[in-house]
């Protein structure tokens, strides 16, 4: 009796989506890259070129300026706009920091980028310490259940 | 199986190369020789001599133009005492996927190994997934495959996760000023563990299966304002794991007042991690993170922030208070920053928790970088100020000094020296040399 309680919805789903790609040509897409190169090192503003008319279901591109609220908080729009990220980012930028296994600090390997808001410089061995009980939800954000190897050697 | 790895990622990235240069290709490759001494009162000296290879290569418009390649990793070989494990080489394919990407729709295809970050779901897998917007401010998502198992619990023949993993996102845009998304994943069952201080964290309930749901949202009714989070409900424990909201004032172009809530509760939030699970119940179960962060512009070249973060734990609360300011000049190649931040957190959150200890510090730091043409350099201090003594030392600070070459526009040579003191070492000092190879053939935007 079961059964077709769950196929029904799932029929009627699947119907959804095939209606809706019937005219999924009229749905706009963003363009594979950003016409211009931008200059790196630079805290891009979107409004110096973009003004805030929305195109469609599109944000504001004024939202994503890279303010320091924007870099520092950057997860928000990660894990909604990454298609967005990608035009002007390759993804090579993003596995600097999040590979889910890595070798050695970012601040290390890129140890002539100072400018780069990457995680853990200085002595952080120390640090973690403290800082891994007053806010370990932040921690487990990136060692959770991965990229945690170097953690484990200690922490058995 | 490190050595298996480390030589499936270099045939990989070796056969990869002749598609490659047929495509519009970026290709990075960074060599590092490290060089360190532990010489350890008590401990047999050492020397560390790591070399690692990082390469990264991103060939775009292959095939009909709209496929691309992505390949990611590293290969260490010790060439001086092990300096992490029991492998005198190793290595990751970190990522290694393919991509078909839609001219409508923002549609897209990946299979291989990636990682998914979509609403509440953050995952590496090696598998497929696929998205697309929807007609009507409607889109979709969804993926399938194997978790990536990337770190090895001591004692164990598993990591704690599950063999498969599939889950997706649906969410709906509303002119520009609402998404809402809600986003679940499932993971088969969690493996068993053999040692018995694990057993025991899964017979009482703190570590599980890997199995969520949760709801994102933004919204912008005016361009001044922005609010954007997410909410995500452990099905196993049957509670809320996190809040995580922001809220973005603009009253002035130049400047963004932001307001920050964020909730955990640490059973539901760290149930699939042997190593988190195993330390929440010293810390109890729920945490608050309450703050904000005033950013402005002073002008292009000028950023000038200050920034508040309040903790509060049952077993205590703590305080983070500091300013930053970056200040870039001579068309961007001289690039500055100073900043202070002062943590007053209470003896409960010490290395060595007493009545008569503290986790208080004071934070303090300052580089300088000049980034030109034919040579780039930079120098970054910082120091933390103990309020109280940690193993006897009052500070921990490091000044770290790099200087590189450019041999030619795609070859630069760089060395980097940093030397310290801190409560592990009465002297930290450390030095790399760093080959950099940067090929971008791509018609792409800026990377960096």
């Amino acid at each position: 009796m079961k059964r077709p309680v769950v196929i029904f919805p799932a029929l009627a789903g699947l119907l959804l989506v095939l209606a809706a790609c019937a005219s999924m040509k009229s749905v706009p897409g963003l363009p594979e890259s950003h016409s211009e190169t931008l200059a790196p090192g630079q805290q891009i503003n979107c409004s110096e070129c973009h003004n805030d008319q929305n195109k469609g279901a599109m944000k504001s591109l004024t939202s994503f300026s890279h303010t320091k609220v924007f870099v520092k908080n950057h997860r928000y729009y990660a894990s909604t706009d990454d298609r967005l990220c990608s035009v002007c980012h390759r993804p090579s930028f993003c596995a600097d920091c999040h590979t889910g296994q890595v070798e050695m600090k970012p601040s290390v390997k890129y140890g002539y980028r100072p400018d780069r808001e990457l995680p853990h410089r200085g002595n952080f061995m120390t640090l973690h310490k403290i800082e891994g009980k007053i806010d370990p939800a932040g921690c487990y954000r990136c060692h959770g259940r991965a990229n945690n190897e170097r953690c484990v050697a200690c922490h058995r | 199986m490190k050595k298996t790895v480390s030589c499936l990622l270099s045939a990989v990235l070796l056969l990869a190369l002749p598609a490659a240069v047929l495509a519009e290709t970026s290709i990075e490759s960074t060599t590092i020789f490290r060089f360190f001494q532990d010489s350890r009162t008590g401990f047999p000296q050492k020397n560390f001599v790591p070399a690692t290879q990082f390469l990264s290569i991103d060939a775009d418009k292959l095939a009909d133009g709209n496929l691309s390649l992505h390949l990611y990793g590293w290969g260490r070989l010790d060439l001086g005492d092990k300096s992490f494990n029991n492998d005198q080489a190793d290595g990751n394919l970190t990522h290694g996927y393919l991509k078909y990407r839609f001219n409508q729709a923002n549609a897209q295809i990946r299979a291989g190994r990636f990682i998914i970050n979509e609403g509440i779901i953050n995952e590496k897998i090696d598998g497929v997934s696929a998205r697309t917007d929807l007609p009507l401010g409607f889109g979709i998502s969804a993926f399938g495959g194997a978790n990536v198992h990337s770190a090895h619990i001591p004692n164990e023949n598993t990591d704690g996760k599950g063999d498969a993993i599939y889950g997706g996102r649906l969410h709906y845009r509303y002119r520009g000023m609402l998404e809402l998304g809600v986003s679940g994943l499932y993971e088969t069952a969690a493996p068993a563990l053999g040692r018995l201080s694990n057993q025991i964290l899964a017979r009482e309930g703190k570590f599980g299966n890997h199995r969520l749901v949760g709801g994102d949202v933004w919204l912008a009714p005016l361009n001044m304002l922005e609010l954007m989070g997410h909410t995500s409900y452990n099905t196993e424990t049957r509670s809320v794991a996190d809040h995580s909201y922001q809220l973005n004032l603009k009253p002035l172009k130049q400047l963004v007042l932001t307001g920050e809530f964020n909730e955990y509760r640490d059973r539901s939030n760290f149930l699939t991690s042997v190593m988190f699970s195993s330390m929440y119940s010293a810390l109890r179960d729920m945490s608050r993170v309450k703050g904000g962060i005033a950013s402005y512009a002073i002008n292009s070249q000028i950023d000038l922030s200050a920034d508040y973060r309040h903790y509060t734990r049952e077993i205590g609360n703590a305080d983070r208070t500091g300013t930053d300011l970056r200040y870039r000049f001579m068309d961007n190649s001289i690039r500055t920053g100073a900043g202070y931040h002062y943590l007053r957190a209470g003896s409960a959150f010490a290395v060595t928790p007493s009545s008569a200890s503290s986790a208080s510090y004071h934070e303090l730091r300052g580089f300088i970088m000049r980034d030109d043409t034919s040579y780039f350099a930079s120098a970054d201090a910082i120091i933390f100020v103990f309020d109280k003594k940690i193993s006897d030392k009052q500070s921990a600070w490091e000044v770290a000094t790099s200087v590189g070459y450019r041999l030619t526009p795609l070859l630069a040579l760089s060395g980097d020296i940093s030397y310290g003191q801190n409560p592990q070492f009465t002297d930290d000092l450390k030095g790399l040399l760093r080959l950099t190879y940067n090929l971008n053939l791509s018609s792409k935007g800026g990377a960096r």
